[in-house]
């Protein structure tokens, strides 16, 4: 069932994105070579406490960090550990924040320190993606315009989109209807259509190599690459607009 | 945090149960509680035990799902 929220639901939700956007900016300029997860970690609950809101990752039940530390080839969900960072890595940093009843959810990947070329590009690309990709929701689209969107640019440069990790609306639970796929499955007019008070959160998760994920470890949340290729992740949550989105999480 | 799309498998219904609740056996072997969808109650579209269905289902929850359409 998609819910629609009201303007003052938008307006809060559009808050609590503030938040969030200054609190996972702040934790990035801290990811540098020599910094472990775990201390990343302690560092964004913090900043959210302080903000006067709360970690809306401590409300999934089973999760019990503030922030998912995905580095390298672990997809997505990596849990905050002692591992630290080193020069070249790549880390995917996802957040969410509740605030007056509402949830936001947003994800950067960033190099630490200096990272090859290759890599460079590979971060890119998914920026490029994630930006068209929220440039569609706008009224008279359809989910399928930003799936559609995702998958061209990111296959596009012969990178692989994950098929069973998607993105989805956003609200008073932190997943909600509609789903949002990296890719389009079937035919355009059968994806729901996008109207006003939608508020999504559109995810690019997609790998240098096969798009083929596993559970890796064995705490029931990290998901690693099948062939062990880079992976990398970028989610803002937008409204739908008239005819551009409102970024709630910029 | 991203959250696992659901997934489409076929199945063949094993018996009816009262309010269009139907168990349905995967090609695997295992047993699913499926409720019609929406869109095949609106078009009247009747389901009997033996029929061929294409169901989804999410990862969250792998013993329900939801009936969407008969298979010829």
């Amino acid at each position: 069932m998609i819910t629609y929220k009201s303007k003052e639901e938008i307006n809060a939700m559009q808050e609590g994105g503030k938040i969030l956007s200054d609190v996972l900016w702040k934790v990035i300029e801290k990811v540098k070579p020599g910094i472990s997860e775990i201390e990343l970690d302690s560092i964004a609950y913090q900043l959210i406490k302080k903000s006067g809101a709360e970690p809306a990752f401590m409300r999934v039940k089973g999760y019990k960090h503030t922030i998912c530390t995905s580095t390298n080839d672990v997809v997505v969900h990596g849990i905050p550990g002692k591992y630290i960072l080193k020069e070249g890595d790549i880390i995917g940093i996802d957040c969410g924040v509740y605030f007056k009843g509402l949830n936001t959810d947003m994800s950067e990947t960033v190099g630490v320190g200096k990272i090859n070329p290759q890599l460079e590009k590979f971060l890119q690309v998914g920026k490029l993606a994630l930006e068209m990709a929220v440039a569609e929701a706008h009224l008279g689209n359809r989910v399928g315009h930003i799936s559609k969107t995702i998958q061209e640019i990111v296959e596009g440069s012969s990178y692989s989109v994950v098929h069973n990790l998607i993105g989805h609306g956003v609200g008073k639970e932190l997943h909600e209807d509609p789903e949002i796929p990296g890719i389009l499955f079937d035919n355009l007019k059968s994806t729901p259509i996008l109207k006003n008070g939608m508020t999504l959160a559109i995810e690019v998760i997609y790998n240098i190599g096969d798009p083929q994920v596993e559970y890796a470890l064995n705490d029931g949340w990290t998901i690693k690459t099948k062939d062990k290729s880079m992976s990398a992740v970028f989610e803002r949550s937008v409204a739908v607009g008239q005819y551009e989105p409102i970024i709630l999480t910029p | 945090m991203a959250h696992q799309g659901s997934f489409e498998v076929e199945g063949i219904v094993k018996e009816s149960l009262p309010n269009t609740l139907f168990r349905v056996e995967l090609p695997n072997g295992v047993v699913v509680l499926c409720h019609l969808s929406g869109k095949m109650r609106m078009n009247f579209i009747k389901i009997l035990p033996g029929d061929k269905v294409r169901i989804e289902m999410t990862p969250y929850d792998k013993s329900k799902g939801r009936i969407t359409y008969r298979v010829r």
